[in-house]
């Protein structure tokens, strides 16, 4: 059972940094890749559809490691309250930015809303770099320090950006798209770069969650004996609901959406 | 135990999980009523019908936006500032969270962002039955936060295992009546919300004889027929909920009904079970809380009795404008209940966060004050400027009315100007063929 709940923690995990990693990478880089009031609104456009669905596989790795390690949970939340209030504070900036944006009067508040989602994206980002940075050091109980912290930071950042230019590669059309384009380079198909970024942000939380010691700090039996079963039965619902939803919305964008 | 993070970590919980709160009171009432009335639009087929979904549908989507942020800091606040409550009790209190974070809420938001982007993409049937699961996951996860908080409040089904609480009979723990109650109570409570919010914003729109007045003079009415049914369901459950107080938390009844004698019996009676200590909670709260959500019940009860009668009249529905002021002003009524009955609920448990078995000044994180400090500061900020946001733009799309935009509004490239409709983006060719072969 610890195992499977072990698997559990790492699928969310792992599924939060390949799809919610997208659409971060690509909220930071808006700016670069939409020049005008118009062009940002179709960047946006390229991830709205799958934001909050998205989002909501770091709701449920956080709902899988409170309910199948809720000790260990609470040790490394408590540890962590600066880098998760940053995380968190990043997170609520992003998404009101970009669900008001089209909801308010006039350019100027396109354009506060469109600097919130970058600024968001950004400090989520970067709150990523330093939360990792201290699970890679091997001290998960506190927050990380020194360049190796900025480092850590600076890297994870270069590469959510990085999975999120591949992304948009994929999704844009027109200006934005070869804006996007000339960033990625002539690395062959645009896939391809969305591919490797994507592996590479699979294998980010899992390295990371080889510093806890998970199976020691499991609940007890009886809760995963009920809990894990459950889970293992409505994920693969889940993943089919969302690869609908991907499939629903596969054209490149070429207009604005709700946003 | 420092005091100073203790009372900061409560001030933060209470103001993150009141602020959550009210924006799920009005979230949860509201969806309901656009599935209801997409139910009706899908199968009428009528304009005006399909109108009412985008216009409510539309505010409804604002305050869930705005209210989802709020609950992801309920979900991080347990770990981050209350570590020894997962520690001593997370193997219960930990599992039904997961599951409301899994089965329903991840269900919820995935369906709902079909719900908003499929508009004029899906068909209108499993357009119709994506809000549907949105509804119904929102009750499930409803219901899981009620299970944990049936726990804090009366913990049931339980054991114990070196110190630490573990799951001894989950169907004990699923079958609360802490939570069942709780639970009732809080649906028909966010009816109740959604039937003030809407009589409400009708109410404005024919006050101000706005050219919308069928729109408007069926959505009131909607709003007063929902009220009336969901303030009786509420009172039950809150009847209910008082009556059982006697056996679930006697102090607490014994502070409401402010008999010195009693909590004097009830003090000597905790203390002999669990040691010395100040059982008594604060009086202030507990009965501050409940005298405001009994006297904005009975505001309340009153508006709908009267609601009820004028609305069967057309003329009244049109015309009436002083009762059109009374409905604007009594938007704010129902969230004084809710919020209200629930600082009784909350604070007049403590010094317990799990009834009898967890002391909430040993549930808090070892952090240090500052620390504790600074993320108050920052999520009361954040979560102040989110309540405004939500109140300006939740006015601003009321009073600019059903208009053709944001909600549902067709945004597909190609409608109109080539006569083609919605498929012209396949054609398109995709801008990547274009590249040269790559280079190796």
């Amino acid at each position: 059972m610890e195992t499977l709940a072990i698997a559990l923690l790492a699928f969310f995990a792992a599924g939060w940094f390949v799809l919610a990693g997208a659409d971060i990478g690509t909220g930071m880089l808006t700016p670069w890749l939409g020049r005008s009031d118009r062009e940002r609104r179709l960047v946006l456009a390229s991830f709205a559809p799958f934001f909050l669905g998205n989002e909501v596989w770091l709701v449920a790795t956080a709902g899988v490691l409170i309910g199948c390690f809720p000790a260990l949970e609470g040790e490394l939340l408590s540890g962590r309250l600066l880098v998760l209030v940053a995380l968190l504070t990043g997170w609520i900036v992003r998404d009101a930015g970009l669900w008001s944006r089209g909801r308010g009067p006039g350019p100027r508040w396109r354009a506060a809303c469109d600097a919130a989602v970058t600024c968001g994206s950004w400090t989520v980002a970067l709150s990523w770099g330093w939360l990792l940075a201290a699970l890679l050091t091997g001290r998960p109980y506190a927050p990380a320090t020194g360049p190796t912290a900025v480092l850590t930071a600076l890297a994870v950042a270069a590469l959510f950006a990085a999975h999120g230019l591949g992304f948009a590669t994929l999704r844009l059309t027109g200006l934005p798209y070869e804006r996007a384009r000339r960033l990625v380079g002539r690395a062959g198909r645009p896939w391809q770069s969305f591919a490797f970024t994507a592996v590479l942000m699979a294998g980010l939380p899992l390295w990371a969650g080889t510093a806890l010691p998970l199976a020691e700090r499991a609940a007890s039996p009886t809760t995963l004996g009920l809990l894990v079963p459950a889970l293992l039965v409505v994920t693969p619902f889940l993943v089919a609901v969302q690869a609908w939803i991907w499939h629903t919305f596969r054209h490149r964008v070429t207009g604005p959406s709700y946003l | 135990m420092n005091q100073d993070v203790l009372d900061l970590a409560r001030l933060q919980f209470a103001l993150t999980a009141g602020g959550h709160f009210l924006f799920v009171a009005l979230t949860l009432g509201l969806a309901t009523v656009v599935a209801v009335l997409q139910t009706r639009a899908t199968f009428s087929r009528k304009p005006l019908h399909a109108r009412m979904v985008r216009f409510w549908g539309q505010l409804y989507v604002i305050n869930y936006a705005v209210g989802i942020v709020t609950g992801l800091v309920m979900e991080f606040q347990f770990g981050m500032a209350w570590s020894g409550l997962t520690h001593e009790a997370g193997n219960i209190l930990g599992a039904s969270l997961a599951v409301e974070t899994i089965v329903a809420f991840f269900v919820e938001s995935t369906f709902l962002g079909l719900w908003i982007f499929g508009w004029n993409r899906l068909n209108r049937w499993a357009h119709l039955a994506a809000i549907w699961i949105v509804v119904l996951t929102a009750y499930v996860s409803a219901y899981w936060i009620l299970v944990s908080n049936g726990f804090l409040n009366h913990p049931v089904g339980y054991g114990s295992e070196d110190g630490e609480l573990v799951l001894d009979d989950p169907l004990a723990v699923l079958t609360n009546p802490s939570a069942l109650l709780a639970f009732g109570h809080i649906v028909a409570g966010a009816l109740l919300t959604a039937g003030f919010f809407m009589a409400g914003v009708s109410a404005y729109h024919l006050f101000r004889r706005s050219p919308e007045w069928e729109f408007f003079g069926r959505s009131l009415r909607i709003g007063v027929f929902l009220s009336a049914p969901a303030l009786m369901v509420t009172a039950i459950f809150g009847g209910v909920q008082f009556a059982v107080l006697d056996t679930f938390q006697p102090m607490k009844s014994a502070v409401f009904s402010g008999k010195t004698a009693e909590i004097a019996r009830v003090q000597a009676e905790l203390t002999e079970r669990f040691g010395p200590g100040d059982y008594v909670p604060s009086e202030a709260w507990t009965r501050g809380g409940a005298l405001l959500m009994l006297i904005s019940f009975a505001l309340m009860m009153y508006l709908c009795f009267a609601g009820v009668i004028l609305a069967a009249f057309k003329k009244a529905v049109f015309r009436f404008r002083l009762w059109h002021l009374v409905l604007m002003a009594a938007v704010p009524l129902p969230y004084i209940a809710m919020i209200s009955g629930w600082v009784f609920r909350e604070s007049g448990r403590q010094p317990w966060v799990v009834y009898g078995l967890l002391k909430t000044e040993d549930a808090v994180s070892d952090l240090s004050s500052g620390t504790m400090r600074l993320s108050l500061i920052v999520f009361t900020t954040v979560f102040f400027l989110l309540a405004v946001l939500n109140a300006w733009l939740l006015t601003r799309h009321a009073r600019r009315g059903p208009v053709d935009s944001g909600l549902g509004h067709d945004e597909r490239p190609s409608r109109g100007g080539d006569g083609k409709d919605g498929e012209g983006e396949d054609e398109a060719p995709d801008p990547a063929d274009a590249l040269p072969a790559p280079r190796y």
